[in-house]
Order: structure tokens, then sequence, then C-alpha cells
């Protein structure tokens, strides 16, 4: 029937000259999608100010002046002051850095370590892969945000103790990934071949293999951008992230708890900020999954060719 | 199924023993651990040394380790350093409190969830639909603490139409009128945090059965649409739905330390943080243990369920290689 074609079995392309490679079509598709498009600029202006913070900023963003606590948006204060007079739209500029440093950091030390480890498991196997996914077990039974806690707390807030511990605490989702890929693909021929070519186990699992599995890593890497915003600003709210005099998104939020009652704009814009990066990273990594994953492709077709078949049959009854 | 039922409670066993393990290690190896926080500061060298021995701290660690186990296994998590108070009579109290709060955030989200994941699987890409993606999307992206401080902002501060934070108003403790409008704000912070995935979820569960074969066939033959729906299709939608709610138990117990801390809720999670900073290991290690405890069994509950509901799990005994 005609509704078959849909699922036919694509026949492997021949090569006759260099095809499109995976992230130029994927790219290609990424762009068409408004949400994915709308979180990249987003992002990207984000990532932006942060980087350039110290020269945008108006002021100093530890700067205290008590004269002006609390003042009204103005335009020497463009979101005002906080209740030491310190300049608002000053520490959300420099709260960014620490927000987006944290994401990209976390997200690339746990694609890192979790390649690593399901690599080793899902090539290796055996005995390895049972200590290893004994390991994650465990790992995944620790409550995560309580172990954050727990060993800021025992050995002392601080910014890169605290990416340490988010990375050492975030590995297990790409490491399972990996080894899962790597199940099915250790099967492959070309890994045959490349065996017989005398390719070494390194060599086959990061060259090889790891590359045929790259499209779920970016996609999980990038989600896990957004996570890692959300953690870092609730250790930093409970006091445990970064230290006055530094600033961050997480604990301007912390200050604002106390001035509820005088101030309640000191909560909102940290947090809209939040909400933005952390809204725009998403839709990124649900852009980036659905121009890498082939089934959507699959999906959509298949929707119209239905729509076919109906108009079909029913000019032919 | 009894072999199967066997290996999964060994392994989950063995998971436990080894949390214990690192738990224990982790207290341990921070600096000074647990011996600096036990010792009054400013003793002599003799007088820390007797101290020390006293507590027990000089031991070796894995005798120190197998001591704390076997008390834990006994229901003596030790008692705090700072008033001696014995652990159990804090931790259990509050994870009364905890599951009060988080079941009840956790109930009305799958009461609303579930049915409406249903619904929009039925009107794919819909208003309703459309509501759900958007309302989802946020609830990823908003932190759950956040939008606590901006409910108490509208509804407690400006409106004054419910009590700002607490379990209890003073001199109400045990009316449950108070009770539930202490509960309203902290249980819809959670319950938007959690309706995200589970309206999501439920969702594609049933789009992935209304898509096979059987339903077709169902169809095919004049069933009628609800019964398609409610019959046919729903029985076997819940399957992967309740997987996903054992797996997510642990969060009733352990997810809300932050909205418990946002609204002063008595809970076990506000206990974690105000301890974290005390230092009071014991308490520490006591809340850890109990959530990887709840975790476990979380996990061991959904692949039981599973396992009960579809055969070919217990049959394709290899584990890991069925995906």
């Amino acid at each position: 029937m005609i509704a078959q074609t849909g699922q036919m079995p694509v026949p492997e392309p021949t090569l006759p000259e260099r095809p499109e490679s995976l992230m130029r079509a994927a790219w290609r598709r990424f762009r068409r999608n408004p949400l994915a498009m709308g979180g990249l600029v987003v992002f990207v202006i984000f990532a932006i100010l942060a980087i350039l913070a110290p020269w945008i900023a108006p002021y100093n963003p530890a700067s205290i002046d008590l004269f002006n606590s609390d003042a009204p948006p103005s335009w020497q204060h463009l979101l005002g002051t906080d209740d030491s007079g310190r300049d608002i739209f000053t520490r959300i500029l420099y709260g960014s850095r620490v927000s987006m440093l944290v994401g990209v950091l976390v997200a690339i030390g746990s694609v890192l370590i979790g390649c690593i480890v399901g690599a080793v498991a899902g090539y290796f196997g055996g005995w390895l892969d049972t200590v290893l996914m004994r390991i994650i077990d465990v790992m995944l039974s620790l409550p995560a945000l309580f172990i954050n806690i727990l060993v800021l707390a025992i050995f002392g807030a601080s910014f890169y103790l605290m990416i340490l511990i988010l990375v050492l605490t975030s590995w297990m989702g790409v490491a399972r990934l990996v080894r899962g890929e790597f199940l099915q693909l250790r099967e492959m021929q070309y890994v045959e071949a490349a065996k017989a070519a005398g390719a070494s186990s390194v060599r086959i699992m990061f060259n090889h293999l790891l590359r045929n599995a790259t499209a779920p890593i970016i996609v999980n890497a990038t989600l896990m951008v957004g996570g890692a915003i959300l953690t870092e600003s609730a250790l930093s709210f409970l006091g445990l992230g970064v230290q006055p005099p530094q600033t961050s998104w997480g604990q301007m939020l912390n200050n604002a708890q106390e001035y509820m009652l005088t101030n309640p704009m000191l909560a909102v814009y940290p947090g809209v900020c939040i909400f933005l990066v952390v809204l725009s990273v998403n839709f990124i990594g649900d852009g980036i999954r659905d121009a890498l994953d082939p089934r959507q492709k699959a999906h959509i077709p298949k929707r119209r060719i239905a729509q076919w078949r109906d108009r079909f049959l029913k000019s032919s009854t | 199924m009894s072999a199967y039922i066997l290996r999964r409670v060994l392994q989950s066993v063995l998971v436990l023993f080894l949390v214990t393990i690192a738990t224990f290690l982790l207290i341990h190896a921070a600096p000074g651990g647990p011996t600096s926080i036990f010792l009054a500061p400013g003793l002599s060298p003799q007088a820390q040394y007797i101290q020390a021995h006293n507590l027990g701290l000089d031991r070796p660690l894995p005798i120190q380790y197998l001591d704390w186990l076997w008390r834990m296994l006994h229901g003596d998590f030790g008692s705090t350093f700072k008033n001696g108070i014995p652990v159990g009579s804090l931790v259990w109290p509050t994870l009364l409190n905890t599951i009060i709060l988080m079941g009840i955030a956790w109930v009305v989200t799958l009461l609303i969830a579930i049915p409406w994941g249903i619904y929009n699987s039925t009107r794919e890409y819909g208003i309703s639909d459309t509501v759900a993606t958007v309302i989802s999307y946020a609830g990823f992206a908003l932190p759950a603490f956040w939008l606590g401080l901006m409910l108490q902002q509208i509804f407690a501060m400006r409106l004054g139409w419910l009590p700002l934070s607490d379990m209890w108003s003073r001199g109400q403790e045990g009316n449950l009128a108070d009770l539930a409008r202490h509960l309203v704000l902290p249980v819809v912070t959670l319950v938007i945090g959690f309706l995200a995935g589970y309206v999501k979820y439920s969702r594609s569960s049933m789009l992935e059965v209304l898509g096979q074969d059987y339903i077709r066939t169902a169809r095919a033959k004049g069933v009628p649409e609800s019964k398609v729906i409610f019959r046919h299709a729903l029985r076997n939608a819940l399957i992967p739905i309740i997987t996903i709610l054992g797996l997510d138990l642990p969060i009733v117990v352990a997810g809300a330390a932050l909205t418990e801390t946002v609204f002063n809720w008595p809970g076990m999670g506000r206990l974690f943080v105000s301890e974290a900073t005390a230092r009071e290991y014991n308490v520490l290690m006591a809340i850890t243990v109990i959530t990887a405890i709840v975790v476990v069994a979380g996990n061991l509950i959904a692949d039981l369920l599973y396992a009960v509901v579809d055969p070919r799990v217990r049959l394709g005994e290899k584990e890991g290689e069925t995906t």
C-alpha cells in the first residue's frame, strides 16, 4: 500500500560526492525552529553580557552606598539599588558570569567523565562493566542535592569546589547513555574492521564509537547546562555557593529574601534572569534534539502520508 | 519470578551497603572530620586523647564504620554533638512532616497530570496541549524556591490571604484547617514544578500506545472511541507511568529541601540544610542513609511492579541488554 512507502528502509547512500555532514544538516533544521533560534539569541545575548560585564557595568558590584539604598529604577541605576545601595543592574551582569560559567563548566566536566566511564564500561563489558554500573547505582541512590550541600558545608563553600561537586554528582546520566550506545555499536562491522586493521582499543572507543554517539551526548550536555544553573542558584540561595563579595543570581535571591517586605523587586530580577537563561538553554537543547533525531524526520512524513491517504481514499470512493 | 525478585532484592541490599560506606567515608574525609567537632576546643593534647578515646574516635576507621552500621541497624543513629539529643527523635518527626507536604503535593500533581495528559494525547497539538507544553517549559526552567518566594510575596504579603510560612500558627498545633491553610502555598509551588514532567510523560505514554496496531484493530472493529481510550489504551499506557511513579518516590522524601527552607516547613530537607551548616554529622549521615533507603526501595518497587505487569522483563533475564 501507499502507506508502506513511508517506512521503506532507506538504502545506504553510495557517496557519489561528499554528502551533507551531520552537523550541517542539523544546523539547517535547527535554523528553521523558531523556539530554538529564539533560545540561541537570548543565550548569546546573556553570554556576551557576561563576558563584557567588567566593561559594560556602570558600577562596582560590591561597592556599598548606604545613602542611596533601595533606590527605585532611574537613569543612574537602571534597576535601582539594593538594601546596601549596590547597583542591581551591575550585580545582575556580574551574576550572569557565575551562572553561565557554572552551567558550561559543569556540562563539559560531566560529559568528559561520563564519556570515559560509559565508554570503558560499554566497550570492555564483563566485570568492569558490572563494577562501574554498581558505582553508578550507588551514586544515583545518594540524594544529589544533599551530597552537594554536605560537601560544601563540610569543606567550605567555594566556587571551584562547587563546580567539582556538581560535576561529580551529574556525570552518571551521560555515562549510562554512552554505555548503552556502545553496547549496540561495538558489535558493528566497522569495529571488527578497525580491530582487524590493528587499531587500539582507545582509538576504537574514542575515534570510531564515540563519534557515532555524538548526537545524544550533545543533547544531554545542553540540557545539563540548565540543570547546573538551577542547582548553582539553589546552593547559592542556601548560602553554600558563591560567597560575597562575589555575586551570583542565587546569592542575590538569598539576600533578597531578607528584604521581601521593603524591596520585593530585589527578588524579581535575578529570578527572571535565571528563568530566561535556563529556558533558552532548554529550547536550544530541544532544538538540537529535534535537529539530530532521525526519528523526528519519519514522524512528520508519516502524518502527511496519512493525510494524503485519507484524501486519496475519499476521492476514489 | 521469585528468582528475579531475590536477585533484585540482593542487588538493592548491596547498593545500600555501598551507600553507607560512601556516606561514612565522605563524612570522615572532611578536614578534621567528626573528631575535631566532637572534641572541645582548647583542650590539652592529653585531654583530647582521653576524650577521643572515650568517644571511640581513636579506633581504626573500619571498626568505627561497623559500629555505626551495627547501631543504625538497631535504629540508633547516635546523638547530636551540641545537645546530645538522640538523632532519631530529631529526624523521624521531620520525616513525617515532609511526607505530609510532599505526599499531598504528589497526589495533587497526579490527579491533575494523568487525566490532563490523557486528554492531550487525544487532541494532539490542541489548545490544552499547547498550554501544557508552555507550563512544562516554565516548570523546568523556574527555580522552585524562587517561585515560592514570589507566591509568598503575592499571596501572603500583598494580599494577606494565606500564611507566609511554617506548618502551624502559634497555638494551633493539631488544627487541620490551620494546617491546610499553611499547606496551600508550598503545595502549589511543588505542584507547578512536578506537573511539567508528569503531563508530558502520561501524554507521550498514551500516544505511544495509541499508535499501536491493536488500537487500530479495536477501532476497525467498531469499538467506541471512549472504550478504545479507557479500556484498550489507558491500561497499557499506565504501565510505564507506574514505573515512573516508583522511580520518583524518593522525591517525596528528599526533593523538597529548598521549598521547605523557603516556607520554613519543619521537614527533613530543611533539617538537613540547617544541620549541614552546624556540621551535625550524625544527623547528616542519618538523613543521607534514610533518603538512600527510600531511593533504592523506590527503584526496587518500580522494577518489581514492571516485572509483574510485563512478563518480558523477567523472562529476558539478562539485565542491561534489554535496551
